[in-house]
């Protein structure tokens, strides 16, 4: 079976899905080797009575959160592609488009929210240029130059060259963020390390195994902190992705069930809470919510908040939190009432036999999220802020006439 | 979640393997008067746990050496986050509490939204949340009697340490509520409920506080958080809802409580095969073993099922101790009330629950594809006629339940304390036994 466009968002021709394929086929090999069993497959249609297995989790990044504080979390996270370069790793990214209000201040205009995987995007863009810059015409709006998509006419490079000069300025890569404006002033696509592919299809199959513990005579599931844990990759237990998708499988196995991402493979925005949100009392403008690169349920970007050609800006929402009504003042308020997570299927049960069992000692002790090494990172990105802040603060000297 | 932070939550939380609550509820609200001196107060609120400590034992106040049934009541008891703003209280407003304190007001003229986001509505007639107070005490026990007479004995025991002059009461009973459990194991509906509570041995995850790395709240953990609120049930509305939609509505078949798995080519629901267990005739039928595991619906794929209320209120994500999976120990009560309008009476539940964070419920109730827009179950876009004010809020609010601490005089006095002490935690888990 091959996989189609993540979201059936756009149409590929065969050379192009197929390279896709390909590397959908890779990650799965790598990962196989190292967990693979039979509770998972790469092929959704070999599951017997398939149904989705509700492997989801709220969008907003979890790590600056337990590290610091949540209102700590909405700050950095806010902190325009320095947050979203180190934070933005809960397979959601966002931008915030600013504009300039008739008193002359920047103010947060709308939120541009992304959850589209930068492989695919990198396997359209090292084969079939044509097609994106297109897509990227047609999500962004307007049409991107050869320049700002591979530095020069892609014609002349081949396609190694284009892989490279497409992730130095578009998509990033696993060591250095993007340097060109396109998925930087916007959320094109997904650029963070942690967000790709084989993270995805690694948590997955390394969840998709019976993972038990001993009860009395019997066996029962593990908790995520035995889990992660056991492969000394406690941190993971404290994020949103990790857990939801690991344990979703494992779950799923348990009982034994195989589990497949369901075609098309992608991570898709599973609900978003938009009464949550108001203004001036009243629900938000539908033409202020604006969903793409997907079909109906398989959604992978939100526009969120007010068009240029509105005069009001991010901030003139409100998003209710318990009894308070907070403005909104970036992407993570928004994010936090998102749920992400990709589509997968759980087969019928089967009889688990004993040689399949993982069996891990019971240790129900604690995780203590806040001092895993990734907080001493998220210290410093804050040391760096403050540190801007203050810069910020200084005010330039005004030369004026005198007395 | 270790064995020493069960140790330290409340009685009255019946979250642990083969417990079950008993069949009587009672819930009062207390709000503490701003005209008498903090230690007045704290005089006041030891001198009722002490009362319900009595109580517990069969021991009433006024009837020295004349012990009654006990009804093996259990006492809990709950901070507000308006608490907190007494300027006295030595302990900041938790996290959780400050962002998730309370509910929407009811609209001075009556009604209005719970929340923004949520399907569920204040009743019409409803002005005034009675339920936010400083101060909530759980009272459950076997009869009717073991819960009706604490609440009385909380107006005793403050009557008489204010001297029997009113203006000079510590603490105000604002309002209390009354609720009793059904052996039918279903609610007002008659449909079986509460069956796809979660599994006990999931709940201490779900429902008790850990620790987060922030000092301020420290002293939280170990303990949880209550969320009430009481809810009416329009039958009216229900009647006029045929079986099959009721069922579609509510994800389970009407008489045996058997889960719903799909719907036929008559749009009728389909119960998971094999379900109920042979020789019974619902699932709430333990009389052989096996029906439990029916009791949990399973994912579906029709999508008119997966808007159920069954399938709304839990997705099945693994992990309960992840805020995410937005799992809570439910523990309600249903009541009965009379009222002046027809039909005269008026039915409901005591929704009660516990959690790690109110966050749980409150995303619960506002996010879609769980009960984000919808008042019970369905298509938020396509409601039947009446079915967006089936269910009414009355009363409803959030509070903090803080672990139990040894020596202190009740649970949370250090809040009161002149000075602000650590509270002695329970001895770590290493030194008791693991099991």
């Amino acid at each position: 079976m091959a996989y189609d466009a993540p979201g059936n968002a756009d149409k590929l021709d065969k050379t192009v899905l197929a390279e896709w394929n390909k590397l959908i086929a890779r990650e799965y090999r790598s990962q196989q080797a190292r967990f693979g069993s039979r509770f998972f497959s790469i092929d959704p249609t070999k599951l017997r009575s398939p149904v989705g297995a509700a492997i989801q989790w709220f969008a907003d990044p979890a790590e600056p959160a337990f590290c610091i504080s949540s209102e700590q979390a909405r700050v950095l996270s806010d902190w325009g592609v320095r947050g979203r370069q180190v934070l933005h790793n809960e397979y959601c990214e966002y931008a915030v488009i600013f504009g300039m209000d008739p008193n002359g201040k920047f103010r947060p205009k709308r939120v541009e929210i992304t959850t589209e995987l930068r492989e695919y995007w990198l396997c359209v863009a090292t084969h079939a240029p044509a097609k994106l810059r297109q897509m990227v015409q047609k999500t962004l709006g307007f049409k991107p130059s050869w320049e700002d998509l591979y530095g020069g006419d892609p014609a002349t490079l081949s396609r190694a060259q284009r892989e490279a000069a497409f992730s130095r300025l578009v998509a990033g890569t696993p060591e250095a963020a993007p340097t060109g404006r396109l998925n930087t002033e916007h959320a094109l696509f997904m650029t963070h390390a942690i967000n790709g592919l084989d993270d995805l299809v690694y948590i997955v199959i390394f969840g998709a195994r019976p993972y038990a513990r001993k009860k009395g005579n019997g066996i029962e599931p593990i908790s995520k902190e035995e889990l992660f844990r056991k492969f000394g990759v406690e941190h993971l237990a404290c994020r949103h992705a990790d857990p939801a998708a690991a344990m979703g499988a494992a779950g799923a196995a348990f009982e034994g069930r195989a589990v497949a991402f369901a075609n098309p493979l992608g991570v898709y925005i599973v609900s978003f809470a938009e009464g949550a949100f108001s203004i001036k009392g009243k629900p938000i403008p539908k033409k202020w919510i604006r969903w793409g690169r997907g079909q109906a349920g398989m959604y992978q970007r939100l526009v969120f908040g007010p068009s240029d050609a509105d005069k009001e800006f991010l901030d003139d929402i409100v998003v209710s939190v318990g009894a308070k009504d907070l403005p909104v003042t970036g992407g993570f308020q928004v994010l936090q009432q998102i749920e992400v997570g990709p589509r997968v299927l759980a087969g019928a049960t089967s009889p688990v036999r004993k040689d399949e069992l993982v069996v891990i000692a019971a240790n129900r002790s604690a995780i203590k999220c806040g001092e895993a090494d990734i907080c001493n990172q998220i210290k410093e990105l804050k040391r760096e802020h403050t540190i801007q802040l203050k810069t910020r603060r200084t005010r330039p000297r005004v030369v004026g006439p005198i007395g | 979640v270790t064995m020493a932070a069960q140790a330290s939550l409340q009685e009255g939380i019946y979250w642990a393997p083969k417990t079950r609550p008993g069949a009587h509820f009672a819930v009062v609200f207390l709000r503490v008067s701003r005209h008498v001196d903090l230690p007045v107060v704290t005089k006041a609120l030891g001198q009722l746990w002490a009362t319900y400590q009595n109580l517990k034992k069969g021991s009433v106040r006024d009837l020295p050496g004349h012990p009654v049934p006990h009804g093996n009541l259990t006492v809990l008891l709950g901070y507000g986050s308006n608490l907190f703003a007494l300027t006295s209280v030595r302990r900041a407003c938790p996290k959780p509490l400050q962002t998730f304190a309370h509910f929407r007001s009811p609209l001075p003229t009556g009604g209005g939204p719970l929340q923004p986001g949520s399907g569920l509505r204040y009743a019409k007639d409803v002005r005034a949340n009675w339920a936010t107070e400083d101060l909530v005490v759980q009272f459950i026990a076997d009869t009717p009697l073991a819960v009706n007479r604490a609440i009385v004995e909380t107006w005793k025991a403050l009557y008489d340490q204010a001297k029997g002059r009113e203006d000079q009461l510590p603490l105000l009973i604002t309002r209390f509520y009354t609720g009793f459990q059904r052996d039918d194991a279903r609610s007002w509906i008659d449909f079986h409920d509460g069956l796809s509570n979660m599994p006990s041995h999931q709940r201490a995850d779900a429902i008790i506080v850990k620790d987060t790395g922030d000092p301020g709240d420290r002293w939280t953990v170990g303990g949880t958080y209550l969320t009430y609120l009481r809810v009416s049930v329009d039958l009216a509305v229900w009647r006029t809802v045929s079986v099959e939609q009721q069922q579609q509505l509510v994800g389970r078949d009407k008489l045996t409580g058997c889960p719903l798995v799909s719907l036929d080519g008559r749009s009728r629901g389909v119960p998971l095969a094999g379900c109920p267990m042979g020789g019974t005739r619902e699932i709430s039928d333990s009389t052989v073993p096996g029906n439990p595991a029916f009791f949990e619906p399973p994912n579906v794929s029709n999508p008119i099922l997966q808007r159920s209320h069954v399938q709304r209120a839990n997705h099945h994500i693994r992990s309960p101790g992840d805020r995410n999976s937005l799992r809570i120990f439910r523990q309600g009560y249903e009541f009965l009330e009379t009222t002046n309008e027809a039909p005269g009476f008026r039915v409901g539940l005591n929704f009660v629950s516990f959690q790690d964070t109110p966050e749980r419920l409150f995303r619960m109730l506002t996010q879609e594809g769980w009960l984000g827009r919808m008042n019970f179950g369905g298509d938020p876009d396509h409601q039947l006629p009446g079915m967006d004010r089936f269910l009414e809020v009355r009363a409803g609010a959030i509070f903090l339940v803080p672990p139990v601490v040894p020596r202190e005089a009740f649970p949370g006095a250090h809040l009161f304390e002149k000075k602000a002490t650590r509270p002695v935690r329970p001895r770590s888990g290493r030194s008791r036994p693991d099991g």
